[in-house]
C-alpha cells in the first residue's frame, strides 16, 4: 500500500481537524460499543477488507513475486452489519462476556482529494481486553476513501466508502478477530 | 510417564478421559516422538509448488521442513535445518530457488538437500570435509494423495493409503468432485491458539454436537430469513433454509484408525447458511458430475467434519483444510487452506475465498467461537483438580454399527462420540510405543470389540 507522494499534499487545517474529528469520533463510536451508530458512518456501498501477509524472499521479491495472500475482511455492509447483529445475540462467545477496546489513531494525512472524496491514510493501534486476564494489540496501518455527504441536520460530513486495512502480524498471535478494526 | 500411567488416562471403552493429556508437559515432549514421529503427517498441497525449485515451507510437528519439487517432478521433504549449526536455512513462506543457503556460514544445500558448498572449503577445512555425509536430513517417506503431500518420519510405518483406511472414501468426497482435482486458492491464514493440539483435531473428527449450541450467533444471523436480509434477498441461492442438522434426515459419524468423520443427509447439494451463495450455486450446476463420479451420498455431502489422525482437518462445503500444528502443551500453531475444484471458474474460486474467509478464517463468523471454547477450557486446566477430573466422553457408547448402504467402517449417529473414543485409543497406541504391526491389530480389535458391544 505505497503512497504515491513525496511530499505532504497541501490541506488546510481546517480540513485536517475536520478528518481528524471524524476518525477520532468514529473510534469512539467502537470503543462505546454503538455499534450501530458506527453502522450509519458506513457508505451503502463501503467495501472493508483487509488481507493476510507473507514473508517473500529476496530473490522472489526482486523479481515481483511473493507467497499468495488471502482475506481476513472482505466485507459489504451487510456483512458487517451482520457482525454486529452477531454480537447483540449474547452468543458470540468470543465476545461473550463484552470485551473491552481502544482504537488509536495516528499519523493522519490528506492522500489524495478528488471530488467529493478524499483518500486518507492513517497508522491504527487496536487494543482489546478480554475475559479476566487476556489482551490483544492489533497494529497496522489502513488506507480510508472519505465521501462527503448532506449531514441530517443540513450541515456536511463524511461517510466511510471504502477501508482497506493493513495488519502488520504475519501469524496472528490472536486466536481470532472478534472486533473491528 | 510409564505405558501403565499412560493407558490409564483414557478409557475408550466406556468413554473417559483424563484431562491431563492436554497439559501435561512430559507427554507433550513424548507426543512429537511417538505421535508425529511416527504418523503422515499433511504438509503441502501439490498446486502449491508447480514447478523444480518450488518449495513450501511448513512443519513435522515442531519440525520445521521444506516440501521442494525436484526436477524429475517428485517431491522431497526436509528439514530447515543447516547441519553446522542448526540454524533455519530458510524463512520465506514459499517460493522458488536454485539453492538453500544458510544465512549464519553460508553453507549452500541443493533442492534436493544435498550439500553443495562450504564457504573457506580449502582454507577452514583444509578439504577434510566430506560433504556428501551432510546433506540435509529428509523425512523417508513422502506420499501424495489427490494432491494432498504427506510425509513420515517412520520407515516401519504403514503405506499412507493403508493409514488412511476408510478414511479414504470421506476425503475422496472432498477431493474429488470433479475431472481435474483440487488446488489451494489464495494463501495460507495463519493464528495461534492457546489451546492443546487434541481439542481442535478431536473436534473436526467427532463433535458435531457442539455445532448447534457454540455457533447458535451465526446461525441465527446468517439464516435466510426476511429478518436477517430485509430486502427480500437471501444470502445465496443454492443455501439451506436452516442448517443440516435441523432436516431431520439423520446422518452418519465414521470412526476408523483414529480418524473421524461426520454429517447429515440432505435431500439437494445445498451448502450450509454460512457458505456464500455464488459458492452454494456452483455445487448445485456441478452436482452432476459429482454424482457420477462419488455416488448420490458423497456427492450431496456439502457440510460435516473430518480429521484425519492426528492433525489434518477439514470441513466439507465450506472448503476449509487445517493443519494444528502442536506449539507446547497450551498451544497450536493453524495453518488453513481453502480448497476449489481446478476446473471451478475463475469467478467461483473468488467466491468461494470470500466465503471461506468469513466463515472460517480467524475473523470468521463461525471459526471465533471455536477457539474461544478451547482457549477456556485449557485455562481451566492450570488446576490440579480440574486436571484429575474425568471428562465424559460417552455418547452413543453402544450404539455403533456396520452400516449396508456402502458407507464404510464403523458409523455411529451423527452426534456420537464413537470417533473420539477411537481417537483417543490410537493416540494411546502409538504413545505407548507399540509397533505398527501391534498398532493396526490393537486397532482392528477395538473395532471388532465396539461392533460386538
Amino acid at each position: 500500500m505505497l503512497d504515491e507522494l513525496t511530499r505532504p499534499l497541501r490541506v488546510s487545517a481546517d480540513l485536517q481537524h475536520e478528518v481528524e474529528q471524524f476518525l477520532y469520533l468514529e473510534a469512539a463510536l467502537l470503543d462505546e460499543r454503538r455499534l450501530r451508530e458506527w453502522l450509519d458512518l458506513l457508505a451503502d456501498d463501503i467495501e472493508y477488507t483487509l488481507d493476510t501477509n507473507s514473508l517473500a524472499q529476496f530473490r522472489d521479491r526482486r523479481r515481483g513475486w511473493a507467497p499468495p495472500t488471502t482475506y481476513i475482511f472482505h466485507e459489504d455492509k451487510y456483512q458487517l452489519e451482520r457482525r454486529v447483529a452477531r454480537v447483540e445475540t449474547g452468543q458470540a462467545w468470543a465476545e461473550e462476556p463484552a470485551s473491552r477496546t481502544r482504537h488509536f489513531v495516528t499519523n493522519v494525512r490528506v492522500l489524495a482529494q478528488a471530488d467529493d472524496e478524499l483518500v486518507v491514510g492513517c497508522n491504527y493501534l487496536v487494543h482489546r481486553a478480554s475475559k479476566a486476564h487476556d489482551h490483544h494489540s492489533f497494529i497496522g496501518t489502513r488506507r480510508d476513501t472519505l465521501r462527503r455527504i448532506a449531514a441530517a441536520d443540513g450541515g456536511e460530513t463524511f461517510t466511510i466508502a471504502r477501508r482497506r486495512l493493513e495488519l502488520d502480524e504475519f501469524t496472528l498471535m490472536s486466536a481470532n478477530v472478534s472486533i473491528i478494526l | 510417564m510409564d505405558d501403565d500411567q499412560i493407558r490409564s488416562l483414557v478409557d475408550s471403552r466406556n468413554g473417559t478421559v483424563k484431562p491431563a493429556i492436554y497439559s501435561d508437559a512430559q507427554l507433550y515432549e513424548l507426543e512429537l516422538e511417538r505421535v508425529f514421529g511416527r504418523t503422515w503427517l499433511f504438509l503441502a498441497h501439490e498446486s502449491q509448488i508447480p514447478n523444480p525449485g518450488d518449495f513450501f515451507n511448513t512443519f513435522m510437528g515442531e519440525d520445521p521442513v521444506l516440501v521442494v519439487r525436484q526436477k524429475d517432478g517428485s517431491v522431497q521433504v526436509m528439514m530447515n535445518q543447516c547441519r553446522h549449526r542448526g540454524m533455519k536455512l530458510c524463512h520465506a513462506d514459499s517460493g522458488n530457488t536454485k539453492a538453500f543457503t544458510c544465512p549464519y556460514h553460508g553453507w549452500a544445500y541443493q533442492v534436493d538437500g544435498a550439500l553443495q558448498s562450504v564457504p573457506l572449503e580449502k582454507e577452514a577445512y583444509r578439504g577434510k570435509l566430506d560433504k556428501s555425509k551432510w546433506g540435509l536430513i529428509k523425512a523417508p517417506r513422502v506420499e501424495s494423495y489427490k494432491g494432498l503431500i504427506f510425509a513420515n518420519w517412520d520407515e516401519s510405518a504403514p503405506d499412507l493409503v493403508t493409514y488412511l483406511g476408510d478414511m479414504a472414501w470421506y476425503l475422496d468426497g472432498f477431493l474429488d468432485r470433479r475431472e481435474g482435482g483440487t488446488e489451494v486458492v489464495g494463501g495460507v491464514h495463519k493464528w495461534m491458539i492457546d489451546c492443546n493440539w487434541k481439542f481442535a483435531a478431536e473436534q473436526f473428527c467427532s463433535d458435531q454436537y457442539h455445532a448447534p449450541y457454540t455457533h447458535a450467533s451465526a446461525i441465527q444471523v446468517l439464516a435466510p430469513t426476511p429478518q436477517n436480509k430485509p430486502d427480500g434477498s437471501p444470502l445465496g441461492d443454492g443455501q439451506t433454509e436452516r442448517p443440516a442438522w435441523a432436516n431431520g434426515l439423520g446422518g452418519v459419524q465414521f470412526a476408523g484408525k483414529g480418524h473421524g468423520s461426520a454429517f447429515f443427509f440432505t435431500e439437494n447439494a445445498d451448502a450450509n447458511v454460512w457458505v456464500g451463495g455464488e459458492v452454494s450455486a456452483y455445487f448445485r450446476e456441478t452436482y452432476p458430475e459429482a454424482e457420477a463420479r462419488l455416488g448420490k451420498v458423497r456427492a450431496l455431502r456439502l457440510a460435516g467434519h473430518n480429521t484425519m489422525f492426528p492433525t489434518l482437518s477439514w470441513l466439507n462445503g465450506t472448503q476449509t483444510l487445517r493443519v494444528w500444528h502442536p506449539r507446547g502443551p497450551g498451544r497450536i500453531e493453524v495453518w488453513v487452506f481453502c480448497i476449489a475444484d481446478k476446473a471451478a471458474p475463475p469467478e467461483v474460486k473468488e467466491a468461494l475465498k470470500k466465503s471461506h474467509a468469513r466463515a472460517f478464517g480467524p475473523a470468521g463468523f463461525l471459526e471465533q467461537d471455536d477457539s474461544e471454547n478451547w482457549i477456556e477450557v485449557q485455562k481451566v486446566l492450570r488446576g490440579h483438580k480440574a486436571r484429575q477430573t474425568d471428562f465424559c466422553m460417552q455418547m452413543g457408547l453402544g450404539f455403533e454399527e456396520r452400516r449396508e448402504d456402502g458407507i464404510p467402517g464403523i458409523t455411529n449417529g451423527t452426534f456420537a462420540e464413537t470417533a473420539a473414543r477411537g481417537f483417543y485409543q490410537r493416540w494411546v497406541d502409538l504413545m505407548t510405543g507399540k509397533s505398527w504391526n501391534e498398532i493396526e491389530a490393537a486397532g482392528a480389535a477395538w473395532e471388532q470389540e465396539v461392533i460386538d458391544a
